[in-house]
């Protein structure tokens, strides 16, 4: 009908992206993070406390924790995820609204340490649909926060361009 | 603790500008380890495979996989062969695949 019509979509779509930023910017986007353990030796709970002291500060970044999965966006789990624990960590996820973020924290929590323990999945993923991961024994807060960052889409991943070989691997190869 | 206190009476603020900009507390991470392709023989591909507690390494031929998810950072490879393999100083390693993180390094040492 209308032979703007076309324009007058892009135009909308403009306007409503700048209301977007606009409603973004007023009252800032805030996650709610709800840790998880299942079964960790405590020291990646260690570095997630840090988050929250004065040199990390998480809260300026727009994060916080929740003691209540039903108040969460972001379900950050630690551990090699305990069989015992299957139950509970299902009950935690449903409870949570969409849409919803799971990261696997820890080099147990990603088929690290504990792989052929009978006692564990060995790997989070086994039993929650994992997100985003993050390596390390403990993975510092530094590398949390990049995590988190990772999560929300504020910073780019860098580990698929990371070779992890000194000098030149193609000089010599056979 | 002093360090901090004078830290923070200097720039008035102690809280790390992370995202923003790097971190000089970085550079003291354990980071998991890089390893020299040309140093690296199957002998000594063996002996890191052998000595990681976390599994993170295995060989297959004449290619070591390097499970970085899997890494501790403990640096026994390190102290194994330390012409070979040398911290990374990587920590920003989170990502959407896991697969990422599993990385192939050539063993380009010969058979030796």
């Amino acid at each position: 009908m209308n032979p703007n019509h076309g324009t007058a979509g892009q135009d909308t779509a403009e306007v409503a992206r700048q209301l977007r930023d606009k409603i973004a910017a007023q009252f800032g986007r805030s996650l709610h993070i709800r840790t998880l353990d299942t079964g960790s030796c405590a020291v990646c709970e260690q570095e997630i406390r840090l988050l929250s002291a004065p040199h990390y500060d998480l809260h300026r970044l727009g994060f916080f924790f929740t003691p209540a999965p039903r108040h969460a966006d972001l379900l950050l789990a630690t551990g090699p995820m305990i069989r015992a624990f299957d139950l509970a960590a299902r009950k935690t996820y449903e409870a949570m609204p969409g849409p919803k973020v799971v990261v696997a924290t820890g080099a147990c929590a990603l088929g690290g340490v504990y792989r052929a323990d009978p006692f564990v999945h060995g790997n989070i993923g086994e039993v929650l649909p994992v997100d985003v991961w993050i390596p390390g024994c403990p993975p510092s807060p530094l590398a949390l926060l990049q995590g988190l960052g990772v999560a929300v889409g504020r910073l780019a991943e860098q580990t698929p361009g990371l070779t992890f070989v000194v000098g030149d691997p193609s000089r010599g190869e056979a | 603790m002093p360090f901090w206190f004078a830290r923070g009476l200097r720039r008035g603020v102690v809280t790390t500008r992370y995202p923003a900009r790097s971190d000089g507390s970085a550079a003291f991470l354990p980071t998991p380890p890089a390893f020299r392709p040309r140093q690296l023989t199957r002998q000594t591909a063996d002996r890191l495979v052998a000595v990681c507690p976390s599994m993170a390494l295995r060989r297959q031929d004449d290619v070591l996989i390097f499970d970085v998810g899997a890494c501790t950072a403990c640096g026994r490879c390190a102290e194994a062969a330390p012409d070979a393999v040398t911290p990374s100083g990587e920590f920003e390693l989170a990502t959407t695949g896991r697969s990422a993180l599993v990385k192939k390094i050539p063993i380009c040492g010969g058979t030796r």
